[in-house]
């Protein structure tokens, strides 16, 4: 396999049309419109309830060009599971066969059909395209909200921190694990590229944010994921086997409080507990091989 | 040739001989051994199928859902919790128009916990698009399972099936059943492969139906559903062709004639009516009997046809609809309503595994019987047996 | 009156939003790009969640069917070869060629 090295390798075909129905600047849409450059024709997806769900499939359109399945919001894994099931008993092998959720239908209410799937090693590819609140329903919170983050159900800031779903699927030993960010579409192309050509159980975690959600303009929603990178607060790494590679050491690093302090979400953040998250956040850099 | 099998074996043997390509089940008391046979099945070759060891009953409809999407046949079983816990998979199945077989060994629904032998847990499901079959004894279940692959698939219908059986009564009780030649029903069956999800032929399935939509989606489905009556006929006619069995369409009707009082009852009642009715024709009474083995869509012109010298009609219940009654009362007071003045006089008995046998259906004939020479009104309905 | 002939399956054949996008009717503001300071980089091809950027004859080329005039093309060139323009500016109506 070549690995697409830059932006000029990147296929120009569209597998995730314009057209869709997500909103402006839409961090979702992104991440499965540079996914699809990786994947390619031969991938049926599934993708339960949820904004990503919705908007590529509309009355007698949609903006698939591949067999998609909006499929029930606890249960995308188990659909992906019985989908492999029924392409190897047919004999048919060159499908990448991925489930595509929200981190609630990741961490939260599909996070049993998705536990068990991991269990099993299907051979599939799971993606938790991460928005970090429910925004299909108003951007309620949920366990991948973070820390304090202001959301209609948690109008004084989420009173508790964000669930580890990295590490809780790495737990699980899956062949491929991997996070991403939209900011940095090569390095997601290529750990779609990677994970293809594993098999087995392959999670793919990518921070795709939502302006709504956020608090922030629609025109920053590339900015944010990618600071969220450079504060520390998101690492880009892969794992093979249980062993970890940083793919991605930003050129320079920002203080968390710059990224906290651009979204409406965490206006209730004191500077004490940001003092507290960057001590955490350096800590953890440290442990980064250089 | 002709073993002794209880009626999860004889589940297992009606997936076997359907060749079904992915199993999909959860345990669940009592259904688990048959799902335990066909892994058994799979494991020494005799079946070429995935199993696929899912963490949820709600997995299990949904990998199965999955399977069928992408063009196998697959097979689940399960029943009361399990059967709940997938109520919104069914959904989808039916509305998605995918021809799905589940086996469902009939068990009570929890509060309070129980793990015996009902109705309920299926008739809960009544409203969710799918053709249920019930099945009065371990010939029947495997007959009926092989038939629910034929129906389903039928370029008619397209739609999943459920065929039901009574926990520990049929799924534990050893009955001789026959059991059909693999090549006969090979081509029974022959295997149709429609995948919604297809690399080579992409499609966007379950995209979001607006007003000016859904409701002709819906209309289309439920037209797709009334079919199946009509095509249970035919299929049941091509299996008597090959098996000499013939279970009848909709409905069977059993010494009616001149029937005078009908019993009417569905799943391992019906064989018990049967012996209940021979015994009261000994005593020169015109009782008689007629089974419904379709219980969606609900047979209401097979069930007015069936009926024809009835002056009282019995509706034995092994379910509750809660401050409605049984089910089959409903059902048989919808369809005779408007065509017939008879009676329906609507039993409530043997819920959670209460017994409910040949006396019980004597004394509730007889009830019935005094209660219409009497010339009374029957109750909304009654509860049998307390 | 009859039911809608429909798929058997609910669902939808590929190429039909693209066939059907019109983002015109919801879009407030539309890139203009600078053929001059553009480089050709293509950063702004994989930053538009709508798939409305391509290059084509040496230059990028904008689909305005799928332009929902988000920006993020604008704020991420790095050429800052990208400006975003009203579509509509108060009772003087529509700017722009089209
Ligand atoms: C069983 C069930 N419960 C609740 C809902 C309502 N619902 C639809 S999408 C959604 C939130 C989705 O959140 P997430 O997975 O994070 O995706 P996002 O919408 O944020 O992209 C909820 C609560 C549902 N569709 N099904
Ligand atoms: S609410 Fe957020 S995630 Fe959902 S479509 Fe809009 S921008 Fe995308
Ligand atoms: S990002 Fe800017 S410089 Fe690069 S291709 Fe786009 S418009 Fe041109
Ligand atoms: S404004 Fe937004 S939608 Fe339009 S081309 Fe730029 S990135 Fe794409
Ligand atoms: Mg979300």
């Amino acid at each position: 396999m070549e690995l697409i090295n830059s932006l000029a390798a990147v296929p120009d075909t569209e597998l995730f049309t314009g057209g869709h129905g997500g909103c402006r600047g839409c961090g979702a849409a992104l991440a499965a419109r540079q996914a699809m450059k990786a994947l390619g024709p031969r991938t049926i997806i599934t993708i339960p309830a949820s904004c990503m769900a919705t908007i590529g499939g509309s009355g007698l359109t949609t903006a698939w060009e591949i067999p998609f399945y909006h499929s029930l919001f606890e249960c995308a894994p188990a659909v992906a599971s019985g989908i492999r099931a029924a392409l190897d008993i047919q004999g048919i092998e060159d499908v990448n066969v991925v489930s595509w959720a929200g981190d609630a239908g990741t961490a939260d209410i599909g996070f049993q059909s998705l536990t068990g799937a991991a269990e099993r090693q299907e051979n599939i590819i799971h993606v938790c395209y991460d928005n970090e609140t429910y925004m299909n329903t108003g951007g309620q919170a949920g366990s991948a909200t973070p820390y304090l983050a202001a959301t209609p159900d948690t109008p004084a800031g989420k009173p508790t921190p964000r669930k580890d779903m990295l590490a809780i699927m790495a737990a699980h030993r899956p062949a491929y694990l991997a996070t991403a960010s939209v900011a940095y579409p090569l390095d997601l192309i290529q750990k779609f590229q990677r994970a293809r050509e594993i098999e087995g159980f392959r999670y793919i975690h990518i921070l795709a944010p939502c302006f709504k959600g956020w608090g922030i303009k629609e025109d920053q929603t590339v900015q944010l994921a990618r600071i969220a990178v450079e504060c520390g607060l998101w690492q880009l790494y892969e794992e093979v086997d249980g062993r970890r590679r940083v793919t991605v050491i930003p050129e320079r690093r920002l203080p968390v409080r710059e990224y906290l302090r651009l979204q409406g979400r965490f206006q209730t953040m004191d500077e004490a507990t940001i003092a507290a998250l960057q001590a955490a956040v350096d800590r953890r850099w440290q442990e980064v091989p250089s | 040739m002709r073993q002794l099998l209880n009626g999860n074996e004889a589940a297992a043997h009606a997936a076997r001989l359907a060749r079904v390509e992915v199993l999909a089940s959860y345990p669940i008391t009592p259904a688990a051994p048959a799902m335990e046979k066909i892994t058994q099945f799979i494991a020494e070759g005799s079946l070429k199928a995935r199993f696929i060891r899912v963490e949820s009953d709600h997995s299990a409809m949904a990998a199965a859902l999955g399977a069928s999407l992408a063009g196998a046949r697959p097979f689940l079983i399960t029943n009361s919790q399990g059967l709940a816990y997938m109520s919104e998979v069914l959904y989808h199945t039916s509305g998605l128009r995918q021809p799905v077989v589940m086996a469902v060994v009939n068990r009570a629904l929890a509060a309070p916990h129980s793990r015996f032998p009902e109705q309920g847990d299926a008739v809960a499901q009544e409203a969710a698009g799918w053709i249920q079959l019930f099945c009065e004894n371990n010939q029947e279940v495997l007959d009926s399972l092989l038939q629910a692959f034929r129906l389903g698939e039928d370029e008619g219908v397209r739609l999943p099936v459920m065929v039901n059986y009574e926990g520990y009564i049929q799924s534990h009780t050893r009955e001789t059943v026959d059991l059909p030649q693999q090549e006969e029903i090979d081509g029974f069956l022959p295997l149709m492969r429609r995948p919604a999800l297809d690399v080579a032929n992409p499609m966007a399935v379950n995209t979001v139906a607006g007003p000016e939509l859904y409701m002709d989606f819906k209309y289309h489905q439920d037209a797709a559903l009334q079919q199946a009556a009509a095509v249970l006929e035919e299929v049941s006619a091509a299996y008597a062709r090959l098996t000499g069995r013939d279970w009848g369409g909709p409905v069977a009707g059993y010494r009616l004639e001149d029937a005078e009082v009908v019993l009417v009852a569905m799943g391992s009642l019906v064989s018990t009516a049967r012996i209940a009715v021979d015994a009261l024709r000994e005593e020169g009474e015109k009782a008689g009997l007629l089974k419904i083995r379709l219980f969606r869509p609900f047979p209401a012109v097979a069930v007015r046809q069936g009926l024809p010298a009835a002056r009282a009609i019995v509706a034995l219940d092994k379910n509750i609809v809660y401050g409605v009654g049984g089910a089959l009362g409903r059902e048989l007071r919808a369809s005779l309503y408007g065509h017939a003045s008879v009676p329906v006089f609507s039993y409530i008995l043997g819920l959670g595994g209460r017994d409910a046998g040949v006396a019980d259906l004597a004394q509730i004939y007889r009830q019935v019987r005094e209660n219409m020479v009497a010339g009374l009104t029957p109750a909304a309905y009654q509860w049998y047996g307390l | 009156m009859a039911a809608k002939d429909l798929p058997l399956v609910p669902g939808a054949r590929p190429g039909s939003m693209a066939a059907a996008a019109a983002m015109e009717r919801i879009r407030e503001q539309r890139p203009a790009i600078d053929k001059e300071k553009c480089n050709l980089c293509r950063e702004c091809l994989l930053y538009c969640p709508d798939a409305a950027l391509a290059i084509a004859g040496g230059e990028v080329r904008l689909e305005l069917r799928f332009c929902k005039g988000c920006g993020i093309c604008a704020r991420e060139c790095p050429a800052r070869a990208i400006t975003m323009v009203p579509e509509y500016a108060g009772d003087r109506g529509l700017v722009g060629e089209e």
